[in-house]
């Protein structure tokens, strides 16, 4: 480890001198400039831990230096040195991130002891900050290493289990056929239920949902009803979509996230139908935002259900014969994620006739927007 | 004339899993050669020159299997094997994209010919290798 360097910036030589001296014999490394701007240069060039600079100097001012000093390291500490030393400076300049103020004259004494000061409050600032980071990468990996470790083995499990099922290790009579079919229904809920918790994780860290970008609802929609088509036949479900054929209004969003809430949203209103039913999907404005609809001809949630719709783990009981493998935490996320987007989420629903789910996101405001 | 099997290269850190997967592409007379992790894949593509490579991205760190990718797709020294499909497997959803878009795209990277995700229905993978061969 090296010893701390330390820049000083006077544009009197005695004292770049004397303070030179002081701090050599503490074992300090020492550099000086004799103006703000050599100074700022130097501050850039060798990154000191500590900067003693005088407030007056002709040209660019000390003040003007600890502007500059915030703006390339805030954790390089600066003692300002003057010998007109008045309340309304010193205010000043801390103001301007100084750690501290020295008037002149002073001794070597009270020298090193506020430089020995400001380079221990350095010492734990860089500590903190270095803690921060690793709690962060921690944090991180945590998520992804639980992803992984939880995922691999019930994957490799389902992996065999799908193999067996194809006949491709050999021939399998009926009865454990079945039971392993079952087996693997299980798992498929448990890996859904995974990640599920992994997303709840994730939003709650404010992870999940990305940074906002500008997006065409529109297309995102259209693009999700044609991926979505293969499980409403599935279901002998009939889509239905309405809305801009066209490129059209824009919203602030984070498109993966936006697209988990509308195929959970679908995919209810599939799965929770009626033989030969319809899914209505719409997409419409008004002036503050993009209303996008998810209307159902299902078998809907009673009127003691719906306050408890988007609720973690809250499930309605199932369509007779087709098995969704949700989690329960599908619409408890979903609300996140719109929430996330500034957006609202809303359900209205009557029981055996069918349910409308409104998700409501804030427009881009344009320049010609009046404010 | 007997024609030679089409080679595939499965490259994934998980033994059952190549276990299992060697088993579905046995079942419709591939040649199969595996690998458990990018420096050894990169090797077997250069030495065994396999007609479609099954590439796990969930191995050591997540860009190995897009670096590896990447430069089969653009290196110098992969220029023989250039044109040799990819298929990504993913156990994590959404990872590195979907027919929405390759996330790598942002890094600058060269993305795969198609994705699937673990587990694999054997239908699907045998589909989707037997589309990239003919092509």
């Amino acid at each position: 480890m090296q010893d701390p360097l330390v820049l000083i910036i006077d544009d009197e030589e005695s004292m770049r001198d004397s303070c030179s001296q002081i701090l050599l014999k503490g074992r300090y490394r020492v550099e000086t400039a004799p103006d703000g701007t050599t100074g700022i240069q130097k501050i850039r060039d060798l990154l000191p831990d500590a900067v003693i600079v005088d407030l007056k100097m002709p040209g660019i001012s000390g003040f003007e230096v600890l502007k500059n000093l915030r703006l390339i390291d805030p954790l390089i500490m600066a003692i300002v040195v003057t010998g007109y030393a008045t309340v309304e400076s010193a205010v000043e300049a801390m103001k301007e991130g100084a750690y501290d103020f020295l008037p002149k004259p002073f001794t070597p004494e009270e020298l090193r002891m506020i430089l020995s000061r400001a380079l221990e409050h350095r010492r734990l600032a860089l500590e903190a900050e270095k803690l921060r980071r690793e709690k962060k990468l921690l944090e991180d990996n945590v998520i992804t290493m639980v992803s992984h470790q939880l995922r691999s083995p019930l994957v490799a499990i389902q992996q065999y289990f799908e193999v067996i099922l194809s006949d491709i290790a050999g021939r399998v009579e009926d009865k454990p056929k079945e039971m392993i079919r079952r087996a693997s229904e299980r798992l498929t809920g448990l890996l859904n239920l995974i990640n599920d918790w992994l997303d709840l994780a994730r939003i709650d860290q404010g992870r999940l949902v990305g940074k906002l970008k500008p997006l065409d609802p529109g297309k995102m929609m259209r693009k999700l009803v044609e991926f979505m088509t293969p499980l409403a036949k599935e279901f002998e479900v009939t889509l239905e979509w309405s809305g801009p054929a066209g490129p059209n209004f824009e919203v602030l969003g984070d498109e993966e996230t936006l697209e988990q809430v509308f195929t959970n949203l679908i995919s209810n209103a599939i799965a929770y139908n009626k033989p030969q039913g319809r899914v209505r999907i719409g997409l419409r404005e008004d002036p503050d935002f993009v209303i996008i609809e998810v209307q159902d001809t299902g078998i809907g949630i009673s009127q003691e259900h719906l306050p408890f719709i988007f609720d973690q783990f809250f499930q309605v009981s199932r369509r007779e014969g087709k098995k969704m493998k949700g989690s329960g935490l599908g619409l408890s996320i979903a609300k996140k994620i719109v929430e996330a987007h500034d957006g609202r989420i809303d359900v209205s629903s009557e029981l055996g006739i069918g349910s409308t789910f409104t998700v409501r996101i804030p427009k881009v405001r344009r320049e010609a927007d009046p404010a | 004339m007997t024609t030679i099997a089409p080679k595939i290269l499965v490259i994934d850190d998980d033994p059952d899993f190549r276990t299992a997967v060697t088993a579905i592409l046995a079942s419709a007379s591939y040649d199969v050669i595996a690998a458990d992790n990018a420096a050894e894949g990169k090797n077997k593509i250069l030495a065994e020159r396999p007609n479609l490579i099954l590439l796990d991205i969930m191995m050591d760190g997540l860009f190995d299997g897009f670096s590896l990718c990447h430069s089969v797709k653009t290196a110098k020294e992969f220029e023989s094997v250039r044109t040799t499909p990819i298929i990504f497997l993913s156990a994590v959803k959404n990872i590195a994209g979907d027919r929405f878009g390759f996330k790598g795209e942002e890094q600058g990277m060269v993305g795969p010919d198609d994705y699937i995700d673990k587990p694999v229905a054997s239908a699907d993978l045998l589909a989707r290798i037997d589309r990239l061969l003919k092509r």
